[in-house]
């Protein structure tokens, strides 16, 4: 009540002044009436109504007393003492903001990864408003549902919709700005007229796509981001109009996105946005406008005003059955049509836009800080600790403070306005530290989206984040400065100025808090250094996992021929003679062309029939497939361990063939060498099966993750897949020297056959890093989140021990007098801090077996009750813990007897 | 300034908010000048607030709630802060003169017996 009161007082300290002014007054002209009245003058009644009431000033004065003023004047005086009295302990106060700095500022960097992944809404109008187009579990429909639409799809949508104010569908896409060559790619998205609008983007130069823009056969126009814009163009105005080159067309930019824009797609920052309909000029023809199986876009919707996304999902879903009915794939057999007319639609909020990186990273970003919630933990109690050992040595000037009168309650406030000064200024450098550590951390160990490619993430300082972190530091300041600033005031006066404490023992009462703070540090760190261990032990096995061929040395290009505007029927002559130009090229030791790259990401699967073999379920005949040219295993390595390899031969005219792994011949062949037997692959439709005749056995290789298990997989030839052969591919390329070192000279081979191909390029080894980004990031992190408590810990115990070292300088001394051998001083020191550990190590452990299980999902190859990870990590804390007692345990032993005797 | 005064029968600290919530009570909303008056007249001039802590003692009883206050016009025309009774400060007020009533007679007995 008295807060608000006073809260309300500082609002208008004008009104209040005046107010009082006007009761005042009142109050004397009363006065004044009555005494007139009574028979006095004017003068004299005014006269003594003053004095009856006293000086107007004093009154007033007397009056505000009870406002926020003395308060806040207080308030002033307890920091201006708070910072006296740390300046005076610099030591301390180093000690105490760089422990507090470095947890907060953990705190902060992975708050703001997972605000910037999961929480923050997109730069946009009313993001709330925005909701994405699904559609829920297919019943028995064929095709790829969920998220992803075709463009009839989209364009059945539109037309037909009244449930949303505005909607738009976008697809990403990796646009080439160079004409050949070395590609240079740059991410986009592919919109349709209404994205912008939609959204409420403002051009920040020109104008945006519009509807006006999106129609068949419209011209090439592009729209470019703020960043990009701000890097390529120097932030010119004079872009507008400019032609911009993407994958060999020349694109007319008319327009700049506002800053702070950057796609709906959270983890990719679109650089570039072309209407949808110009997707013919930059696929040649071969444009996925009119395919009716060709799942590419994602659909947003704003909501209009009172309308809930289940309404909005509601009467999607009565739209559905005209949407799907007027797109019906015209090639699908009748059942599976029957299936796609049954699809129905719905809705989900997307104010946050949509993200692979979030499903992906969710996770491990929530492991992450629960991680650094108990590293906060460690760093409190560290602090805790400080602030305990300095109240003893406060001692006497608190007594003082109590004796000449000062309330415990005031005591107590002064005490914790000087633990929150300490974690404010904890959480500013902690806030300087995370906005630097988070762009490192996204830079180097951080995240990698689905096909392995950067992510970029919104990392301003956002209210949420800053909100975040004055909330931690604010619980830490009461977390860690309580109970030493409640014991601080209840000490006694009169003992605590008698005799300044020249007992022979100390009591452990006093000291029991601190030693319970110590077991805690330990408990904890050993349950973040477990965690930590299991993961390292994870991202090792994976990295040094074997991948069935030998990465080394191998470089993966892809070669873009869609600008070259090569007609279809010529695509698999130049994919051959790409293939022997670079076979050709000096230094190339082998190369081959394939469907997928190993662990790129991608896959293809499907079922297969094999006489003698009965499936458990329809999942059960599921395998992966890849198309391979001849040269494929042997350039990467991967052994043949019977039959042979695909050759020159094995073309769309010969009788269909396949290599099958390891895994296949073990599960559908049970072990028996399958060369020359049959793998019969179903159809998506029937009579669609195949037959092929197997010719060869490989070695099992990791298909598209480190962490999976060996999968049967089936071979075949490039030449013998059918269906339209895309006018990209696929290279594996083995040198005799470094992957890198090929670079030139397949460019050089790519282009004597046509100059305007694009080629990526990326060596089989950051192929496989980029798969492991997830593992990376968490091992990296825990890691050092375990170093670090372990280094808050080891500080916390050394305070400890230093501390009771300096409280037991009289007893130690008198055994030493007494003839204790120094040896023995030292086992008294140590013994104490081996209690200690040893408490903590037991606490610890029950901690661990409870954290190892949420780490569990995280692991692959190392059990979470792993003994040797165990056992390091309560060896690692033993070994830090002696260290840390070391110093104090010497200093004890080396205590002369006749200083500590004559001290007083 | 007041401590030169003569201090005839100034209301005993700690009384004057029960005074002030019992004239409150009985006679509704007030300003502090009437409070005054009414006290010292009811008295009989026994009473007499001083003047100078009334002030004070409103508002702190206005913030611990036990007062609400407004602006009003008297009849003669003046604007006026009127203050009135919650029923918190009615339940203090049940509190205080319970207490008050009890010390008064604590006090009588030991005068007549002791």
């Amino acid at each position: 009540m008295a807060w608000y009161h006073r809260l309300r007082n500082t609002m208008r300290p004008e009104g209040l002044s005046s107010e009082l002014d006007r009761e005042l007054e009142f109050h004397l002209a009363e006065r004044v009436d009555e005494l007139v009245a009574g028979g006095m003058t004017e003068e004299e009644a005014r006269r003594e109504a003053r004095l009856r009431f006293g000086n107007p000033a004093v009154q007033k004065e007397r009056t505000r007393d009870r406002d926020i003023l003395p308060w806040l004047e207080s308030l002033a005086a307890d920091v201006r003492y708070a910072l006296r009295s740390l300046r005076a302990s610099p030591g301390f106060a180093v000690v105490a903001i760089l422990s507090l700095g470095l947890a907060i500022g953990a705190n902060t960097a992975i708050f703001s990864l997972i605000d910037a992944v999961m929480l923050r809404s997109l730069p946009v109008e009313r993001p709330e408003e925005l909701v994405r187009v699904t559609t829920p579990a297919r019943s028995g429909g064929v095709g790829e549902g969920g998220d992803n639409f075709t463009n009839p799809l989209w364009e059945a949508l539109r037309d037909r919709q009244d449930v949303f104010s505005g909607a738009f569908a976008t697809a990403d896409e990796r646009f080439d700005l160079a004409g050949g060559g070395v590609s240079r790619p740059v991410a986009g998205a592919w919109v349709s007229g209404g994205y912008f609008s939609t959204l409420g983007v403002r051009p920040a130069a020109g104008r945006l796509v519009a509807p006006a823009d999106d129609y068949r056969g419209c011209p090439p126009v592009a729209v470019v981001g703020h960043g990009f814009w701000r890097g390529a163009y120097g932030g010119s105005p004079d872009v507008v109009g400019k032609t911009l080159s993407l994958n060999g067309h020349p694109f007319e930019i008319v327009g700049v996105a506002a800053a702070g824009f950057s796609g709906v797609h959270v983890g990719r920052a679109a650089e570039v946005y072309v209407p949808l309909c110009a997707m013919p000029i930059v696929q040649g023809g071969d444009d996925s406008l009119d395919e009716r199986s060709t799942w590419f876009l994602n659909v947003f919707g704003r909501r209009r005003p009172g309308m809930t996304t289940d309404d909005a999902g509601r009467r999607l879903a009565a739209l559905a059955p005209a949407v799907f009915g007027a797109t019906v794939p015209e090639d699908w057999p009748t059942e599976a049509k029957e299936g796609y007319r049954r699809t129905t639609l719905s809705a989900v909020p997307a104010a946050n836009g949509y993200s692979d990186v979030r499903g992906r990273y969710q996770d491990a970003l929530v492991a992450l800080m629960a991680a650094v919630g108990l590293v906060l933990l460690i760093g409190c109690a560290n602090v805790a600790n400080l602030l305990l050992a300095r109240a003893s040595s406060r001692r006497h000037e608190v007594a003082v403070r109590l004796a000449i009168g000062a309330g415990r309650g005031r005591l107590v406030r002064q005490f914790l306005t000087e633990s929150l000064l300490l974690s404010l200024l904890g959480a500013a450098v902690g806030l300087l530290l995370a906005a630097a550590a988070t762009r490192l951390l996204v830079r180097y160990v951080a995240m990698r989206g689905e096909r392995g490619e950067a992510v970029w993430l919104d990392l301003s300082l956002d209210g949420r984040v800053l909100a975040f972190t004055l909330l931690v530091a604010t619980a830490t300041a009461i977390l860690f400065g309580l109970v030493p600033a409640w014991r601080s005031a209840r000490v006694d006066p009169r003992g605590a100025m008698k005799a300044n404490d020249r007992s022979i023992v100390e009591g452990h009462s006093r000291f029991g808090v601190g030693k319970a703070l110590v077991v805690g540090q330990i408990a904890l760190s050993l349950v973040l250094v477990v965690s930590a261990g299991l993961l390292l032990g994870t991202f090792r096995r994976l990295a040094t996992l074997d991948p069935g061929f030998e990465p080394g040395g191998v470089l993966l290009a892809s070669v873009d021929m869609g600008n070259a505007g090569i007609p279809e029927e010529a695509v698999p002559r130049v994919k051959r003679e790409i293939l022997e130009r670079v076979r050709a090229a000096p230094g190339v030791e082998s190369a081959s062309a394939s469907v997928f790259t190993p662990l790129s990401g991608g896959g293809w699967n499907g079922m297969v029939e094999v006489d003698g073999y009965t499936p458990a379920s329809p999942l059960d005949a599921e395998v992966f497939f890849n198309g391979v040219s001849d040269g494929f295993f042997a350039t990467l390595g991967a052994a043949l361990l019977a039959g042979r390899d695909f050759d020159e031969g094995d073309g769309a005219e010969s009788p269909p063939v396949a290599i099958v792994n390891e895994s296949f011949m073990k599960k559908f062949f049970h072990g028996a060498n399958p060369v020359g037997r049959r793998v019969t692959i179903k159809g998506l439709f029937a009579g669609d099966d195949e037959v092929l005749q197997v010719v060869g056995v490989v070695r099992d290789t990791k298909y598209r993750s480190m962490r999976e298990e060996p999968e049967p997989l089936v071979f075949r030839p490039l030449g013998q897949l059918g269906g339209p052969d895309r006018p990209s591919l696929e290279l594996e390329l083995r040198g005799r020297g470094a992957a890198s070192a090929l670079v030139r000279t397949v460019t050089g081979a790519v282009g004597e056959v046509n100059g305007s191909f694009s080629i990526r390029y990326r060596t089989l080894e950051s192929q496989m890093d980029a798969s492991l980004a997830r593992e990376r990031m968490l091992a990296t992190l825990s890691g050092l989140f375990g170093g670090l408590a372990l280094l808050l810990a080891a500080v916390g115990l050394y305070g400890t021990m230093a501390y009771s070292v300096a409280r037991r300088r009289n007893e130690i001394g008198i055994r030493i007098a007494l003839g204790a051998a120094r040896a023995r001083v030292m086992r008294l020191v140590l013994g104490e801090a081996g209690r200690l550990l040893v408490a903590g190590l037991l606490l610890g452990g029950a901690g661990a077996l409870v954290a190892t299980r949420w780490v569990a999902p995280f692991l692959f190859g190392v059990a979470p009750s792993d003994p040797a990870t165990w056992a390091i990590s309560a060896l690692a804390l033993a070994a830090v813990s002696v260290a840390a007692c070391a110093l104090p345990a010497w200093r004890a032993a080396r205590l002369d007897p006749n200083a500590v005797l004559r001290a007083e | 300034m007041t401590e030169q005064r003569p201090r005839r029968n100034d209301v005993l600290q700690g009384t004057l908010a029960l005074l002030v919530l019992r004239t409150l009570s009985a006679q509704g909303p007030m300003h502090g000048y009437a409070i005054t008056s009414h006290i010292q007249r009811v008295s009989a001039d026994l009473l007499r607030v001083e003047e100078g802590s009334l002030y004070p003692a409103l508002h702190r009883m206005e913030q611990d709630g036990w007062l609400r206050s407004e602006w009003g016009t008297t009849e003669k025309n003046r604007q006026a802060r009127f203050y009135s009774i919650t029923p918190a400060g009615e339940a203090q007020l049940a509190a205080e003169r319970e207490s008050w009533e009890r010390l008064t007679e604590g006090v009588g007995r030991v005068l007549r017996y002791a």
